[in-house]
This record gives C-alpha cells, structure tokens and sequence, in this order.
C-alpha cells in the first residue's frame, strides 16, 4: 500500500502530468496516421526523454504508448486503412460501419472500448505482475536461458505470413546481438575495426532507422497518395445505453483475450484483436452482422488490441521479455533511465511499477476522453500532408540517434537499420520477430554461458531443472503448433484465412 | 510475396548463414568443455542455414508468380533519397548543422514532390524547431 501511494504520488506532480499529456497527444497523432505507428512513435521519440528524470521520461513514452493504439482505429474505421497494425480488425467492423453513416458512432466505440481493454489489462498487470516476479526471483542463469529460449519460439507461431521468414528474421536478430565484445571473454565479434561497436548495435538507433526512416523510405517509394479522402460527416459519437448493452460483453471478452496474448513474447495487439474478433463472432447471436457494421465485432477488436498493452508490459516488467514491439523499444527507454525490467524491479522499486500502471490508467483516460471530445479534429490530423511527417521523422530520426552519445557513428547505425527496415518491407520479412531476437539473444547466450560456468560444463545439469524442462517443452510445442495447425486446416478451407 | 523474391531472400540468409558459420569457427574455442565466443554465432548460423535451405525449398517449389513485392513505384527516388541521407551524414562536422539540415530537408521535400514554397517553409521550421529544442534547450552539440 506504502508503495502504490509513493507511485501514485510520482505520478500526480504537474509537471509529470505535461509530459502524460503531450505524450498522449503525440501517441494519438503518430496512430492516427497511416504509416506511423506506436513502435515508431516510441521509438523516434525516446531521444527527447534522455534530458528528464525518469517519472517524466516514463510518463511521455507510456502516454505515447497508450495513446498510439486506440489512434491507431481512427483510419481503421474512416479509411480502412488501419492506424497501427494492431488496429487491423477494428476495419473489419469500424468501416463498414462508417459507409453507413455511423462513424461517429464507431469512433466513439473505438474510445469507449479503449478504455475498457486498457484498465482491464491495467488491473491485471497491477494484481498479476507481483506474484508472477516473485516466481521470477526463483530463476537463476538456467531457467532465464529457457525463458528466452522459449520466448524465441514464439517467433514461429506469431509470424504473419510466412513463417519461415519470421523465424529467420528473429535469427538474424540473435545474429546482430553477437555483435560487440564477447559477454564472458571481452572478445570482439563483428565490429569490423569500428570501436563504437565494441558495446554492439546501439539499440534506439537501430530501432529509430528499422521502424522510422525504413517506414519513410517505403512510403516515398510507394506511392502513397499525399491526402486522405474521408466521409463527409461522422454523426453521433457517444453509443447509445443499448449500443453500451451490447458492446459490454465482446468488449470484456476482448479485454480478456487481449491482456493474455499481450503477455504472449511477440504476440502484439494486431494478433489479439484477430483472435477476440473470432472468437466474439462464434459466441454472438448476431454472428451473421460481423463484417457489416456489427457494433460487438469492433468492440471486442478494439478491446483485445488496447489490453494487449498491459499484458505486453506485464511480461516486458516482470520478466524483462517484451510483449510486442512497442515494448521492446520501451525496455530500451528504460534501460537509458536506469530501470532494469525484471524481478528485482519489484523488489527493490516497487513504487515505480505502481507509478508505471497509474501513469497508463491516466493516459488511458487521456485518450478515451481525446477519442470522444476530439473526434473530429483528429480525424482531421489525417489530412496533414505525408511529406512534411516524412521530413519530421527523418530529421528526428537523425537528431535523436545522435543527441544519444553525441555519436555520428549511431545516426549510420540508424542509417543502415532504415535500409534494412526498408529490404525487409519490400520483401515481406517481419520486423517483430527480428527485434525480439536482438533483445533476447544476450539473455540468451550469457545465461546459458553462466550456467554451463556454475556447472562446470555439464550441459545436463543445466537442462536437468524443473522450469528449465518446462521451457523446453513448451519450446518445442511452440516450434511445432505451426505445423499442427497447418495439419488441421483442410486445403482449400478459408477457415482463419481472414 | 514472389517465388523470386523468396528465393532471393533464401539465399541472401544462407549467404549470411555460411559467414557465421566460417568466421565463428575462427574465434578462439572455449575451455574446460565451455562453450567460446564462436559458440553462438556458429549455433545460429548453422539454423539460419537449413531455415533458408527450407525457405529456398519451399519456394521452388510455390509456382510462379504469386504476389508480387510491394511496388516500388520510384527506384530513382529510392536512390536519390539514400544518398541525400548519406551526402548529409557525410558532410557531418564539415558544414555547419542548420545549413546542411536545411538543404537536406528541401531536397528531400522537393523529392517528395512537394512544392518549393511549402518545402522552404516547412524546411526551415523543421530546422529552427530541432535547433532551438536542441542546440539551445537541451544543449546537445549539434555540429
């Protein structure tokens, strides 16, 4: 209790509140936009939090965070065009539902729903994340192998499209993660004669390049049309007491299914809100409305995508693995302010976990309350012309690499990761598999490494564990549900082809 | 995605997979049964080699066509936009930051097709906005 007020008192002073507030604003700016999204926003914006201490730092990049994704239905609903690639359900229903003259009305379900999925998640992470890094203090270098080990799976079984192609990129993300001094023997790997790499690949600017300029670069070359066309009316926005009736249940159910992908390594908001959308459609009894306009579809869409925050950084907090990309990037934010993600987080500061949940509650009001007093204006900021966000992300892209450690030598990191990001576009390579692998592959290799040291070389020692055996197992049962599923789906079936 | 794209993006990993086999095994090998710093880069080039053997299987045998890449609409572009970027960062440290950011932004923008009234101003509030957040706010060198 002691803890949870001294968070909510850091949280409270006027000056965090700003930063919350203009977080939430940049977070609804760069999810409203097509092309931009919340990893992008977060991971371009971080460089601006390195002069402030960590509460406000925190505040903005949560706030962008919790902004960027409920934003990011915005498009999804106006445009069909989704936001953010967790916001790609909330097309399914929000479009259809804008065609018939209710947009308002979808805009703001998509506010309300936000919300919901967000405080949801929000409760389980402040109820569920204690316990969960109280087992984590259990875990020594063998059982944090497993954990990252397993967590590296996940690629295959989360990868969209091909999954070969997702399992490579997150190998040739452990790849990047040799890069630097060897972590037991200080032997260089990889930096090419270049001393800036002896610490290996400077991470905000890789994650600034892959998810900012790359995205930039692919859009200048795409040929996306300068301005959007939008309905010319949205009409009424708050639901009405029976639209709230029947949003309640898909958008609890969405929450739910939400908040325990989210806590899936790399399992973000856009598989969520696939899987809760489904599942709201068999439950309905008006299953047959999906996909025309169905007020529960795009509640249980938008409620899945929102609780995948919380249960994104309950796994990034507890266990120091991210959830999804945003959080990814974040664990490098935190790390930059002194905040190691893990269990001793909540042993040793437990005030700033409370902190952190009661800043997301606050910027999920922020937002809802944004979604639907300034409906119309921010369906407006979709018609900023794209060459000027483009110019603004690039020379924030730059900026902001090199304002790190006043380094030029990580503005070409940033640099190549654009033209990387750019290849991988282009050819259909998933980039949340990749970061996954940069950030897990350290844990990885210097827990099983520090392992094999206090086991004197025997590898059965290492595996020969409780927790170790269950990572393993699950490894396993992660690297073959692919090949399952495939068995189960009959050819030809269009049975998940949505 | 084509069945020529996939291959292309096979044998780029198998490439990349054969270097962290080759130079890993060049690293010094570990001691008293204890794996060295070549360990894990051999481990992983090893996996990325038979994921992009399968990936090179599989897309041999996916029959021709399939969807295709993302268009590229303007590969001319695509260059000049790379090397304005390279140009600038070159030019770090010989040209002072304002100048250099301005002219790198209205090129850009005039490449972006954006009309040369509207690249100026949007180029030099870009500029003076990062200087002043900064140069002088925050007290970052940018030069």
């Amino acid at each position: 209790m002691e803890s949870f007020a001294a968070g909510l008192q850091a949280v409270l002073q006027w000056d965090v509140l700003l930063f919350l507030a203009t977080g939430v604003l940049l977070g609804a700016v760069f999810g409203a936009l097509p092309g931009l999204t919340a990893t992008m926003g977060v991971a371009v914006l971080t460089p601006l939090t390195f002069w402030v201490s960590a509460e406000k730092g925190l505040a903005m990049l949560l706030g962008i965070y919790c902004g960027a994704i409920p934003a990011g239905g915005i498009p999804a609903i106006l445009l069909n065009i989704p936001g953010t690639p967790a916001s790609i359900a909330a097309t399914w229903d929000g479009y259809p539902m804008a065609k018939a003259g209710r947009a308002g009305l979808a805009l703001g379900i998509n506010a309300a729903t936000a919300l919901m999925g967000q405080w949801i998640s929000f409760a389980f992470l402040a109820l569920a994340a204690f316990p969960i890094a109280a087992f984590g203090l259990r875990f020594g270098p063998a059982e944090y192998f497993g954990l990252a080990l397993f967590g590296i799976s996940l690629m295959a079984g989360v990868s969209s499209g091909n999954v070969l192609k997702g399992m490579l990129a997150g190998m040739f993300g452990l790849a990047l993660s040799t890069v630097g001094l060897d972590p037991m023997t200080a032997w260089p790997r990889y930096t090419l004669g270049v001393s800036e790499l002896l610490d290996g690949v400077s991470f905000i600017p890789f994650m600034i390049g892959l998810f900012g300029l790359g995205e930039v670069l692919g859009q200048m070359t795409e040929g996306g049309g300068p301005r959007a066309a939008l309905p010319p009316a949205l009409g009424r926005i708050l639901p009405r007491w029976s639209e709230w009736k029947r949003m309640l249940r898909p958008g609890v159910l969405g929450s739910g299914v939400g908040t325990l992908v989210g806590a899936i390594p790399a399992a973000g908001g856009d598989i969520a809100s696939v899987i809760a959308w489904e599942q709201a459609r068999r439950l309905s009894r008006r299953g047959q409305e999906f996909t025309k306009g169905s007020v529960e579809g795009l509640a249980a869409a938008t409620g899945a995508c929102n609780a995948a925050i919380g249960g994104a950084m309950t796994t990034m907090l507890t266990l120091g693995i991210p959830g999804d990309a945003p959080s990814a990037v974040l664990i490098g934010a935190l790390l930059i302010h002194g905040i190691q993600p893990g269990p001793l987080l909540f042993r040793d500061h437990a005030g700033l976990v409370y902190t952190i949940v009661v800043t997301m509650a606050l910027a999920a009001v922020g937002i809802a309350v944004l979604g639907l007093v300034a409906a119309r204006p921010l369906a407006r900021a979709l018609r900023i012309p794209r060459p000027w966000l483009w110019a603004g992300i690039v020379l924030m892209g730059i900026v902001g690499s090199y304002a790190l450690n006043n380094s030029v030598a990580d503005v070409w990191v940033m640099f190549a990761a654009g033209l990387l990001g750019l290849l991988c576009r282009r050819f259909a390579v998933p980039l949340g598999p990749l970061v996954l692998g940069l950030i897990l592959g350290p844990i990885m290799e210097a827990n099983l490494r520090r392992a094999l040291i206090l086991s004197r070389g025997d590898w059965g020692a290492v595996l020969d564990r409780p927790i170790v055996m269950f990572f393993l197992a699950a490894t396993v049962a992660s690297l073959l549900w692919p090949l399952i599923r495939k068995g189960r789906v009959a050819p030809g079936s269009a049975a998940g082809s949505k | 995605m084509s069945r020529r794209g996939d291959l292309g993006v096979g044998a780029a990993f198998l490439a990349l997979g054969l270097v962290l086999v080759v130079t890993g095994m060049g690293f010094p090998p570990g001691m008293a049964g204890l794996p060295g710093p070549g360990f894990f880069p051999v481990t992983i080039g090893a996996v990325v080699c038979l994921l992009s053997g399968a990936l090179l299987w599989q897309a041999r045998r996916t029959p021709a066509g399939g969807t295709a890449a993302a268009p590229l609409h303007d590969k001319g572009r695509l260059a000049v936009a790379v090397a304005l970027l390279a140009g600038y960062l070159l030019l770090w440290g010989v040209v002072p930051f304002p100048l250099r950011t301005f002219v790198f932004l209205l090129a850009f923008l005039r490449l972006a097709q954006e009309r040369w009234r509207s690249a100026a101003a949007v180029s030099a509030v870009l500029t003076a906005a990062v200087v002043a957040a900064f140069q002088f706010g925050l007290r970052v060198s940018l030069e």
